[in-house]
């Protein structure tokens, strides 16, 4: 009967009851709104970074990591590999040699990584092809071609077909240098991986660093489902020992950082709004006890007590309250829904997104920890709105009250 | 002996400007009485209805209810201790805004957790003798002031109560209401041997008490039984 007469209660002055029912409908549909974009960015960066930079899974040698050393190449490769290409979630898989040291030309020198790889598997895990902005991919028929990226050309001041020096650690330790020819230039847009990165064919790196032609020091792997990355990275790293097997985000943890940020980033939207919002719901509920003191008084008087009073408008607060929730979150879905499919254009700030590696299009997105932290804060604000006014409700004298009459 | 009160004595505003509403009130009430308080306006009728009805406490003296001293009972004890054993009947809102008149009528028998069947039985009932049963789904808005006074001594009676205050019951009706609304307290007096103590200064309802106590300046200044 309580849960009756509260419910009653709030419908007694709809007008009054609908501003707070709306203003805790747009508070919700606003925070999901920033929370969505914002997961849309992160998205965006995250899936980004993956697709042209780290790719879902990378096998290294234990130790290749730390000083990456070209001694530390992956051991049993071919069995590995065979593993890898039995997966039924493998999409793409591509084995990289790497060297690290100085790309040089008559005009000056830096310091960079040089992946050796090979052209068309390279191709389906990170979409170097598709970045090509001068010249052509790496090719197979040329001699020593190299890819270079569009800040390093211009900062060594080379154009396509320039010749370009690697100098480079080989197995054995012995510093060697090679002429390549820049046979293309990319830019993925994300320019900290492209000041550091230079690609050449595998054959070519393997053969100057003095190692097998087939032997790798990284193997990328893309999956089809990213879910599937915790389940398969355990298999593969207990069956073969003697490699490191890691996922994303053990090697960029910074992305693994981002992605948990989005489920608190709702939480600080709607914490900031449904703050702003108690004030106004203490005030509605102020103004309806005011308005009922005779009402309450006589309550009491006939032996209403001071704990059911008290409940009720606790409870008429949280009804209030949660009204709002369902419409403010149908409204927060479907933004977010439209917003991610269609997607929201940002080109006009394009140039400060790339510079942190995100694209134009942002594609909205919502955290599904969403569905509960948004009726758990909006509970917890009723909670804390519902307490002053329900306290100046019980400290009611029924006498005071109905001399009112 | 179902109320005594021993030197009731109730002063407001005790720091500031002291009134004294009531001066020293020695008074019995006998199981089935149909009791008048009168006087005029500020003789102390609603300060001692409300010190009885343990709504209020008194300055000095003692009330006794059913031999039990409610004076000094803590506010909580007090509350449950109006809901079993005295009906209310005020002059005004006494009635809940968003409760159907069954509701309000059984409102304070499900406070104290009476099954529905036995609170339906009695509500529909009580509806009857008081001749709303046709009204028994309408909000207090909808009916009209005599229906609402009906409601709330039913309301009043429900739950069986010792006796019933009626501070002025009668204060906002007409002459047909007014009489109407003493016919069903009369009888329900009669039928369900009710203790009534009411309320009033209109000369048409002290003719239909059994018993008049008339209040001047705080002080009973008569008691009188009609034969
Ligand atoms: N809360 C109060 N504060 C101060 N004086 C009061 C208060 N309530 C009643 N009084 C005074 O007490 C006296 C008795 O009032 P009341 O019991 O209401 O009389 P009645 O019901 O007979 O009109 C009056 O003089 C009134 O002004
Ligand atoms: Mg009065």
């Amino acid at each position: 009967m309580i849960l009756i007469m509260a419910w009653r209660n709030i419908w007694r002055n709809p007008t009054r009851s609908w501003v707070v029912i709306a203003a805790i409908a747009l508070g919700i549909w606003a925070a999901i709104f920033m929370s969505g974009f914002a997961t849309g960015m992160m998205n965006s960066y995250v899936d980004g970074a993956i697709s042209n930079i780290v790719g879902h899974i990378q096998i290294h040698h234990p130790s290749f990591q730390e000083d990456k050393e070209t001694k530390y190449i992956i051991s049993e490769l071919d069995l590995l590999t065979e593993e890898i290409k039995n997966y039924n979630n493998l999409k793409a898989m591509s084995l990289r040699s790497i060297g690290t040291g100085m790309i040089a030309s008559s005009k000056g020198a830096r310091g960079i990584e040089i992946q050796g790889v090979d052209p068309d598997s390279e191709a389906t895990v990170r979409q170097l092809d598709t970045k090509i902005i001068d010249g052509d991919y790496l090719n197979v028929e040329k001699r020593n071609p190299i890819l270079i990226s569009q800040r390093i050309a211009d900062k060594l001041n080379v154009k396509i077909r320039s010749r370009v020096v690697l100098t480079f650690q080989d197995l054995e330790g012995e510093i060697i240098s090679a002429a390549f020819r820049v046979n293309g230039i990319f830019d993925t847009k994300n320019n900290q991986f492209d000041e550091g990165h230079a690609f050449v064919l595998r054959s070519d790196l393997n053969r100057l660093l003095g190692a097998d032609p087939n032997d790798a020091h990284e193997v990328g792997i893309l999956l089809s489902e990213k879910e599937e990355i915790k389940n398969i990275v355990p298999q593969w790293a207990s069956k073969f020992p003697s490699t490191k097997v890691e996922p994303y985000y053990i090697i960029s943890p910074d992305l693994q950082l981002y992605e948990s940020q989005m489920s608190s980033i709702t939480m600080i939207y709607l914490v900031v709004i449904l703050l702003a919002l108690i004030f106004g719901i203490i005030n509605t509920m102020l103004m309806t006890i005011l308005e009922r003191l005779r009402e309450l008084g006589m309550l009491m008087a006939i032996g209403m007590n001071k704990v059911r009073v008290f409940l009720m408008i606790v409870l008429e607060t949280f009804m209030l309250s949660f009204v709002g929730v369902p419409l403010g979150l149908l409204l927060g879905t479907l933004t977010i829904s439209y917003f991610g499919q269609k997607g929201l254009n940002l080109s006009a700030f394009s140039e400060s997104m790339q510079m942190y590696g995100m694209s134009d299009m942002v594609y909205f997105d919502l955290p599904a920890a969403t569905y509960w932290q948004v009726p758990l804060l909006v509970g917890i604000t009723a909670l804390m709105a519902s307490i002053y006014p329900a306290i100046k409700a019980i400290r009611l004298k029924p006498v005071e009250a109905i001399r009112k009459l | 002996m179902i109320i005594q009160t021993k030197g009731i004595t109730k002063i407001y505003n005790p720091n500031k400007i002291p009134v004294n509403a009531l001066n020293g009130v020695d008074l019995q009430i006998e199981e089935g009485e149909f009791t008048a308080i009168v006087g005029p306006s500020g003789s102390g009728k609603t300060t001692l209805l409300n010190i009885i009805g343990g709504l209020d406490q008194a300055t000095q003296g003692e009330v006794l209810i059913k031999g039990e001293n409610i004076s000094k009972m803590p506010d909580n004890q007090l509350i449950d201790f109006r809901k079993n054993n005295i009906g209310f009947v005020f002059q005004a809102y006494n009635l809940i805004p968003v409760l159907t008149a069954k509701e309000n009528v059984g409102f304070v028998m499900l406070l104290q957790n009476r099954s529905k069947e036995e609170r339906d039985q009695r509500v529909l009932e009580l509806l009857q003798s008081v001749g709303l049963e046709d009204k028994v789904n309408k909000r207090p808005s909808e009916l009209s002031g005599g229906q609402q006074q009906r409601v709330a001594v039913a309301r009043a009676l429900a739950p069986k109560p010792a006796f019933i205050l009626a501070d002025e019951p009668t204060a906002n009706l007409d002459s047909v209401s007014t009489n109407n609304l003493l016919d069903i307290m009369a009888r329900l007096n009669e039928e369900e041997k009710m203790t009534f103590i009411f309320s009033t200064h209109d000369q048409r309802v002290i003719d239909r008490a059994r018993r008049v106590i008339t209040l001047v300046d705080g002080k009973i200044a008569s008691d009188q039984v009609k034969s």
